[in-house]
């Protein structure tokens, strides 16, 4: 089995993060840049399936800059075998990016593709689908697992997406609780933060890191049509906090949250 | 071409040149949080090592660091080893330095100065953690004097009778009962001084006492070690008869700096929490930020930091560990760390006043613990006193 794993290169969850005046975009300097959490957990379920299976080969996939080589290499340390990296420098959006995903996934003859359900730059949540649909196969997103992160199963690494017989079960999260699925492989699911907790990687593996294949594609040369459909136009930092506000009683509190917050 | 140059010399990062490094550094990050944070403040209460996270370190592949590839190790050279002293010295210097007595004091010298034969049998064992190791110089009546050692070795056939007592032994004990696994014991044979490797349960080597109520670094047991007629095989002599001071200066130099490593953790430590704390807490009205004399202690101590850990890493990056000979700045590193550390740890407990003084806020212990790097690994008078002499004797070593 050949499991495809996207990794998307974001600034760092825990930066503070400011828009420029302008609003043509974020401020980048001096920003650290990680493998977008999500992705992170992508990575783990593979490496955990291939643990379980024996003989599943993990390909990393990214699509970015050419520095996305450093989130390449975070997860060849954690354990992924190999990485591909489609270096473009302009920005594209989710279309572009799964057209990319879908040319690698028929090159590769991959049989399973794990991504992040959406990367927490721009929360766009709509590669994994959109991937899905132009290769016309099945998908499963926000795959989560029935076993809390504290139990002995998942400290046991025991995968939560179960594969045999040519069919995935998946654990969704979906509103109010979980629903599980089953479908047929090939297939791509996408990842929520519940599934299980990356693995950090030891000195080995980043020793074995650095002898492991990362190719670099010209993004023209994949022959795929990358012109953006989406233009952002402006970006804008959210409101404010106002600052709180003591009350000398009861009776004026349940009035300020009647009147002035009107949630009573 | 200039910019290119410029470009690249801009963006090289002296505490993360490589990939490895940065790696490393990522997955330091996670350990320390998740793992090393969680039980400083417990076990150095309690002056108790934590054997599971010790393995943990082992688990991880940080026990071989800066050993060979084909010695079974990370094959990392000295700046990884000061990256890893400064990330776990953030959180915990006690475990730190029981870190730094077997990674450093024990395998990095066994594993340049041991033969291929010792190598096998021993080395695997300490870089997984299974045998938790130590190096004993120090004596009751000798320090800094090394020479002055009075611990004896005479070979008798196919063995060798050591009698002596060695003092301050990091990692000696792993409790009040229990010796470590495997020591780099110093010995004088005739007049000379000879390395040997001696072995848990061997006939004759004892825990003469586990000493208590250290001032700091709590988390790491300290012991005194008796050699009372104690059987050593001669195979467990390292290299040659007299050749121990050929051991001690290979190692000299990774043992400053990693102990610099470990000022370099306090620092960057209680700078955190002094500039936390003055942007929360208030006098008069105002955060205390807004005080000069607290902005004077934050200031002196963020550019001493800086300085410290550029010349603590620029040190780390020339140094050859194959090599030595680099004595004056691995010695003034520490000199210059130790002493940075020790003062921006007590400006951290100034700066928070009554919680400084608290063990909850952290910089108390550390406090405690910055102390040890101006007597340990060569006291700030041996430094002094080897940084004088090298100038002395090459003083284009200053114009360099």
């Amino acid at each position: 089995m050949k499991i495809l794993v996207t990794v998307k290169r974001v600034p760092d969850p825990n930066a503070s993060i400011k828009v420029k005046p302008d609003g043509t975009g974020i401020i980048t300097d001096n920003l650290k840049y990680v493998v977008n959490p999500f992705d992170e957990i992508a990575i783990e379920e593979a490496l955990r399936l291939k643990e379980k299976s024996g003989g599943a080969e993990v390909v990393l996939v990214s699509v970015g800059s050419k520095t996305a080589q450093e989130q390449l290499r975070t997860g060849l340390a954690m354990g992924a075998d190999r990485a591909i990296l489609v270096v473009a420098e302009q920005e594209l959006d989710s279309l572009a990016v799964a057209r990319i995903f879908h040319k690698l996934v028929q090159d590769e003859k991959a049989d399973l593709v794990l991504l992040g359900k959406q990367a927490i730059d721009d929360d766009a949540n709509q590669t994994g689908q959109m991937l899905a649909a132009l290769l016309g196969w099945p998908q499963a997103t926000f795959a989560s697992k029935t076993d809390s992160l504290e139990s002995e199963a998942e400290k046991s690494g025991t995968p939560g997406i179960q594969i045999s017989g040519g069919a995935a079960k998946v654990v969704r999260e979906v509103d109010g609780g979980l629903e599980t699925l089953e479908l047929p492989v090939p297939a791509v699911i996408t990842v929520d933060l519940r599934l299980n907790v990356p693995r950090y990687a030891s000195l080995p593996g980043i020793m074995k890191a650095r002898k492991k294949e990362l190719k670099e594609l010209a993004i023209d040369s994949l022959g795929v049509d990358v012109k953006p459909k989406l233009k952002i136009l402006r970006l804008d930092p959210p409101p404010k906090r106002q600052a709180g506000r003591k009350v000398g009683s009861v009776q004026e509190l349940v009035q300020a949250l009647h009147n002035e917050a009107k949630v009573i | 071409m200039h910019d290119d140059i410029s470009a690249a010399w801009r963006s090289f990062d002296l505490h993360a040149p490589t990939d490895e490094h940065r790696l490393l550094a990522e997955t330091l990050q996670t350990f320390v949080a998740q793992e090393v944070e969680p039980q400083a403040a417990q076990y150095n209460r309690e002056e108790r090592f934590n054997l599971a996270l010790f393995r943990r370190a082992g688990d991880l592949g940080l026990l071989g660091l800066t050993v060979s590839e084909s010695d079974g190790g990370a094959g990392l050279d000295a700046t990884a080893a000061v990256l890893v002293h400064e990330a776990l010295s953030a959180a915990d210097p006690g475990f730190c330095l029981a870190y730094l007595a077997h990674a450093v004091l024990f395998v990095h010298n066994f594993a340049r100065n041991g033969s291929a034969a010792q190598k096998e049998r021993v080395l695997s064992k300490a870089i997984s953690g299974e045998w938790i190791g130590g190096m004993c110089m120090t004596e009751p009546e000798a320090g800094t004097d090394v020479l002055g050692m009075r611990s004896t070795a005479v070979r008798q056939g196919d063995h060798y009778i050591l009698n002596g007592r060695k003092m301050f032994i990091t990692n000696g004990a792993i409790d009040d009962r229990t010796t470590g696994d495997v020591f780099l014991v110093y010995a004088k044979t005739d007049s000379k001084i000879s390395t040997f490797l001696v072995e848990k349960g061997f006939s004759g080597f004892s825990l003469g006492q586990r000493l208590h109520d250290k001032l700091g670094v709590r988390a790491s047991m300290t012991a005194e070690l008796v050699f009372d007629n104690c059987v050593v095989p001669v195979s467990n002599l390292i290299g040659s008869e007299g050749e121990s001071s050929k051991h001690m200066m290979r190692n000299l130099e990774i043992e400053r700096l990693t102990l610099a490593g470990m000022s370099l953790g306090i620092a960057l430590r209680c700078l955190e929490v002094m500039v936390g704390y003055s942007n929360e807490r208030k006098t008069f009205g105002v955060p205390i930020r807004e005080h000069g004399q607290i902005q004077r202690h934050i200031a002196e101590s963020y550019s001493e930091f800086r300085a410290a850990r550029c010349y603590v890493y620029d040190v780390a990056r020339r140094l050859d560990l194959s090599s030595f000979g680099n004595r004056v700045d691995a010695d003034g590193a520490k000199l210059f760390a130790a002493r940075i550390a020790k003062e921006i740890a007590d400006r951290a407990i100034q700066v928070l006043g009554g919680y400084g003084y608290m063990g909850e806020y952290v910089v108390e212990r550390l406090w405690r613990d910055a102390k040890l790097i101006e007597i340990g690994g060569g006291t700030v008078e041996a430094h002094h006193k080897n940084i004088t002499k090298d100038l002395c004797r090459a003083p284009e070593l200053i114009r360099r």
